[in-house]
């Protein structure tokens, strides 16, 4: 007991692993090989407490990478810190193999989507692809002469009963787990660099270059093409590995909303104007690409079938090749090779039968526990039959019999195993592999590496890679000449693209609100907590109305409604309703539209900004609304905090680009006119607000210690006004609002390069910050006992203004964001 | 029979729209027993682009984009076809037997065969399910003629079906229409489809126009007349016949064919996307003008 806390002995470690393992091993038979033995022997070196450690690094090294952030927050994989050295001469087989393989399927591809003659030959029955719901007829023909239809391709690989590889599963769609592949490979890296010493790996960067060479061959010399990564949703689980594999290859990371028709190709809507696409490396699943030609959705983008028609652009792989992630072609991979590439099969599928065959269900009704079930009218769905109950079970065998043609059958493979370091020894795990390979004119590459996917369950692992599972980097010995360096280093901060002005409009768009809700949120919690201890304390109802003007604010922040009362319990009870979770008008409804907006553009944020915003959520939630005076105001100061921690994260990790400008600048437009509000429901009705009223206003905008500094007096309003409206040296005046605003609008880029005056939005600021500068401020506020009318006007102004301002930028630059909607015929 | 047709489709927006794309099915397509002897498509405002393609069946599609700010767009296809008249009936009596023709089918992959082999596949719209294939089923007797089996679904249609234009829209579900008995001839055509695929025997969506006749005694009326829709059954030895079910007939001279699919959603004549524009009004209006002094 006391001797494994201090030191481990790999001799005593394969002993017990030898003991515990079932079937065959990829480690063992190689256990006495010098790569194995270093590495390994270098691990248990370390002792378990740095093993554990080691470990823990990893998996932060990851959540760094923000790779392992999603929506739901599930923790779907960690990295184990031991890779797979996989052997030189099986490699080399496996390689040949593969890129065989993406020929096989480019060209199976090409002829169901041309003449058919695989159908006319019977070498595949129709049935397969004609009932096959990723069969699309608007596809037919879609690539120009000497188009490819395969770019690039996964393959799934796993060790059959024999113990050779096989192939079980191929992926065009979703290439998925590229972006993991380079997230493991770094993390590795940099935690265990010690390992470089003993095992001389192949290195991936190689292959990523040629990504963008196969995406655009044909670039004329000097010319930079644009490739999109194009992903579906922010609220997709796959979003932050696009983002992070957009921002290592240098890619815009692309939504259908940023994309646009026009003249024969496909443009980038950006806030430089309209910027030709090349090429994009699509992550949306085939039917959502192309609105108007295949299923309606607002995540493609209408003409994108056209543009690759035209010839415009590169899709990998084109809106059809997914015909190919069904398993369709399983069952026929060793006839197609001879039919089309005239060879033998490389590396074997998994066998595979389609049930529609003669003679071919009883045997799949009859081995069902063995089988993984393809259903071709929703292929997305793959079915275990082990993992199944037997009520399932029965209703599956069923289907099955009622309509067989729909279903192909694959057997599971057995799987091989590996170490995985867990609770402090090495535990033997089933390992499936994900491979890529890429077309090439000069010949096809394959990904000198891959996800290697490990669980106790091997027939989980073969349904997809959705599923839970602990990853491993993949090692290929280097012959050294091979070897090329990474291409970036900076990997922490994630950008749309090192190109300039390529802000796509949309995310300007968000950015923008995003600005503005957070600031919308953060004044409405000052004003509730200035407010809360004043409406507790009053002694009279004269004191009450006084106070009116500070709840009124708070209550009508984001477009809400105030009832005028003369209690202070109902002035407390409409306060503390902002914080009801149904009213559209409350904090929580702001706080939703923040995240909204937040989660759209996720890639611009950092891993802790999430964590801040899930921890600003829950405090809002559980606002103690029917607490103490006390309990409430501490809340906020709570809610106030992480705010600010918000801002402060934001301005660390987002570069200083247009992105944060527009940011900014709804952040302050919308300071400007919610100040703007205040001032005029505080001192325009009556010119001699109570100064517990005065103090509270002071405080919400962080002013107070400025003002008793500055008068040391008792408060006035004319000093207040000063400070809040027109200084321009106070952070929260209208003043300081206006001339950031002139500033920021001036630096916004140029639409119209033609223009040599001012445009919309400079004039109005200039116009704007000088009417400010020249208030006369005594002849506002004359005492003459009358309400400040001439106040009232310049405020109504200043806001009208201000909106004028926001509607000035959202023609400006994000009006083209909204996407096309269907005509409806009715 | 000679024909120009005018087929017109206007779209007024309650605001400016800006960009529009547009995929349309409108230029009816040449065949064995139609001639189209000229064609044209006129878009106003003009689109900036417009591309041409024919689709896996033959049909001509048509991709425009419209970027000229507008708050009316017009559609206009003007074509002059000839039909040919084909002996629809003789064919009906000695047409294959319906499980001979499908099992005939099961074998067949030369081109014509495969087609219809995609053709008996269903659809999100033409569903394959007992419920349709029971509905057809009563009327093919075993060992009937699969044209003559064709022939009485589309009068059992015919007969226990109203026209009714208010009742669906181009998404009402077959199951609904054959619940409520009521639809109008494209809803009729796809039920058709079902029933036929749902016993395995390959059918296809047609679209096209018919030309209306006008009551004894009074002149015709330009524009009165509407896009139509109906279904083709392929028979081994026979090829493509056509029922219409919404006038319980086999079509011959009177009606045009503009495209043929899988289903509806295969051949929409007009489907597009814009940005802007609030509420809109629609308007058809089809004109299928006989020319008497066509020649022979």
């Amino acid at each position: 007991m006391s001797r494994s806390e201090t030191s481990l002995s790999l001799a005593a470690l394969t002993e017990a692993y030898r003991s515990r393992h079932r079937g065959m091993d990829e480690w063992l038979p190689r256990s006495a090989e010098a790569d194995w033995s270093r590495v390994l022997g270098w691990l248990v070196e370390q002792g378990p407490e740095a093993l554990a450690g080691l470990t823990s690094d990893l998996q932060h090294q990851l959540r760094e990478h923000g790779a392992m952030f999603d929506p739901q927050r599930q923790q779907n994989r960690t990295l184990d810190l031991l890779p797979w050295l996989i052997d030189g001469a099986e490699w080399q087989q496996l390689e040949a193999g593969l890129v065989q393989r993406r020929r096989i399927l480019s060209a199976a591809l090409e002829d169901i989507y041309g003449d058919q003659t695989l159908l006319k030959e019977g070498v595949i029955p129709p049935e397969v692809i004609y009932r096959n719901s990723h069969y699309l007829l608007p596809c037919h023909e879609l690539l120009p002469d000497g188009g490819d239809w395969l770019l690039q391709l996964g393959c799934d690989v796993g060790r059959d009963a024999s113990g050779q590889f096989v192939v079980y599963g191929d992926s065009t769609q979703v290439p998925g787990g590229l972006g993991y592949v380079l997230e493991n490979r770094i993390a590795l890296n940099q935690v265990v660099p010690e390992l470089d010493k003993y095992f001389k790996k192949r290195q991936l960067a190689g292959y990523f270059k040629q990504l963008q060479k196969t995406l655009v061959p044909l670039t004329p010399y000097g010319s930079e093409p644009l490739i999109g990564l194009m992903t579906q949703h922010a609220r997709d689980g796959q979003y932050f590995e696009h983002a992070f594999l957009a921002n290592y290859l240098d890619m815009a990371l692309v939504h259908g909303a940023d994309l646009m028709f026009r003249e024969g190709r496909l443009w980038l809507k950006t806030l430089s104007g309209l910027q030709p696409m090349d090429a994009l490396l699509r992550y949306t699943p085939d039917v959502l690409s192309d609105p108007l030609e295949l299923s309606a959705s607002d995540s493609g983008s209408p003409g994108l079938l056209q543009s690759i028609r035209q010839g415009t652009l590169m899709c990998c792989n084109p809106p059809g090749a997914s015909l190919v992630d069904s398993g369709a072609f399983l069952p026929y991979m060793a006839r197609l090779c001879e039919r089309l590439l005239g060879e033998s099969l490389i590396i074997p599928t998994a066998p595979t039968v389609w049930c529609g065959e003669a003679g071919q269900l009883p045997g799949v009704l009859d081995r069902l526990d063995g089988l993984i079930i393809h259903d071709l009218d929703a292929p997305q769905r793959v079915i275990a039959v082990a993992g199944l109950g037997r009520k399932k079970r029965e209703a599956l065998a069923e289907a099955l019999t009622r309509d067989p043609q729909r279903y192909l059958a694959r057997d599971v493979l057995p799987l091989s195993t590996l170490p995985v370091w867990q609770e402090q020894m090495f535990q033997p795990r089933s390992v499936a592999l994900r491979t890529f390979v890429l077309q090439n004119n000069d010949g096809d590459r394959v990904l000198p590496g891959g996800l290697a996917r490990c669980d106790q369950d091997p027939v989980q692992l073969q349904q997809g890679l959705g599923t839970r599972f602990v990853a491993k980097d993949v090692w290929l010995a280097s012959d050294n000449s091979r070897s090329v360096s990474l291409l970036h280093s900076t990997l922490t901060s994630v950008r749309l693209s090192r190109k300039t002005g390529l802000l796509p409009s949309r995310v300007a768009d968000h950015l923008f609100w995003l600005g503005r809700y957070s600031e919308r949120l953060n004044l409405a919690c000052r004003a509730i907590r200035a407010s809360l201890p004043l409406v507790s304390t009053v002694a009279n109802e004269d004191q009450l109305a006084t106070l009116t003007p500070l709840v009124e604010f708070a209550c009508k922040i984001n477009d809400g409604t105030f009832t005028p009362t003369e209690s202070a319990e109902e002035l407390t009870t409409q306060l503390s309703q902002l914080f009801d979770r149904n009213r559209k008008d409350g904090l929580l409804a702001v706080l939703q539209a923040l995240i909204m907006n937040a989660q759209s553009v996720r890639e611009y944020f950092s891993e802790d900004t999430w964590y801040v915003l899930e921890r600003l959520q829950n405090a809002l939630n559980q606002f103690p609304a029917h607490g103490s005076t006390s309990r409430m105001v501490r809340a906020l100061d709570e809610i106030i905090l992480l705010q600010s921690a918000i801002y402060g994260l934001n301005n660390e990790t987002m570069s200083r680009t247009q992105a944060l400008r527009f940011m900014d600048i709804g952040q302050h437009l919308e300071r400007a006119q919610k100040t703007t509000a205040l001032l005029y429901s505080v001192f325009v009705t009556d010119p001699h607000p109570p100064a517990s009223l005065m103090e509270a206003v002071l405080r919400m905008a962080d002013t107070l210690m400025t003002y008793r500094r500055r008068y040391r007096t008792e408060l006035h309003p004319m000093a207040i006004v000063d400070l809040l409206l027109l200084d321009e040296g106070t952070p929260r005046s209208v003043g300081y609002q206006c001339l950031r605003l002139k500033r920021q609008v001036r630096k916004l880029p140029q639409r119209d390069s033609t223009l040599t005056g001012l445009n919309a939005e400079q004039r109005l600021m200039v116009e704007l910050v000088a009417q400010i500068q020249v208030v006369d401020l005594e002849s506002l506020l004359s005492e003459d006992g009358q309400p400040y009318y001439r106040l009232g006007d310049l405020l109504m102004n200043i806001h009208t203004m201000l909106t004028r301002l926001s509607d000035a930028i959202t023609v400006a630059y994000f009006n083209h964001t909204d996407i096309p909607r269907p005509i409806e015929r009715t | 029979m000679k024909y120009q047709i005018t087929h017109l489709t206007q779209y007024r927006y309650q605001y400016d729209i800006a960009n529009c794309y547009n995929h349309g099915c409108l230029v009816p397509r040449s065949l064995p027993y139609q001639k189209v002897d000229s064609a044209r498509i006129d878009v106003l405002p003009l689109p900036s682009s417009l591309y041409t393609r024919r689709d896996f069946f033959g049909n001509q599609h048509n991709f425009f984009h419209v970027n000229a700010v507008h708050r009316h767009l017009e559609v206009k296809t003007t074509s002059r076809v000839e039909v040919i008249p084909r002996d629809v009936h003789s064919a009906v009596a000695g047409s294959m037997p319906w499980e001979e023709a499908r099992r005939a089918l099961q074998r067949a992959t030369d081109e014509q065969s495969l087609q219809a082999r995609l053709l008996c596949t269903g659809t999100r719209m033409t569903p394959v399910a007992p419920v349709y294939g029971d509905y057809a089923r009563a009327l093919f007797e075993p060992g009937l003629p699969i044209l003559e089996g064709a022939r009485r679904l589309c009068h059992r249609i015919f007969s226990e079906f109203s026209y009714d234009p208010g009742f669906t829209t181009i998404t009402t579900p077959v199951d609904e229409v054959l619940r409520q008995k009521r639809g109008v001839c494209q809803d009729f055509a796809q039920l058709a489809i079902s029933a036929l695929r749902s016993l395995g025997l390959p059918a296809r969506y047609v679209s096209g126009y018919l030309e209306t006749l006008p009551p004894p005694g009074q002149p015709r009326l330009v524009g009165a007349d509407a896009s139509h829709a109906w279904f083709s059954v392929f028979a081994p030895g026979e090829g493509w016949v056509d029922f219409d079910p919404t006038n319980d007939l086999m079509p011959s001279e009177r009606h045009i064919t503009i495209a043929y699919g899988r289903d509806y959603g295969d051949v929409v004549p007009l489907k597009g996307l814009m940005n802007g524009g609030g509420h809109h009004e629609l308007i058809v209006e089809v004109d299928v003008m006989p020319l008497e002094a066509a020649g022979p």
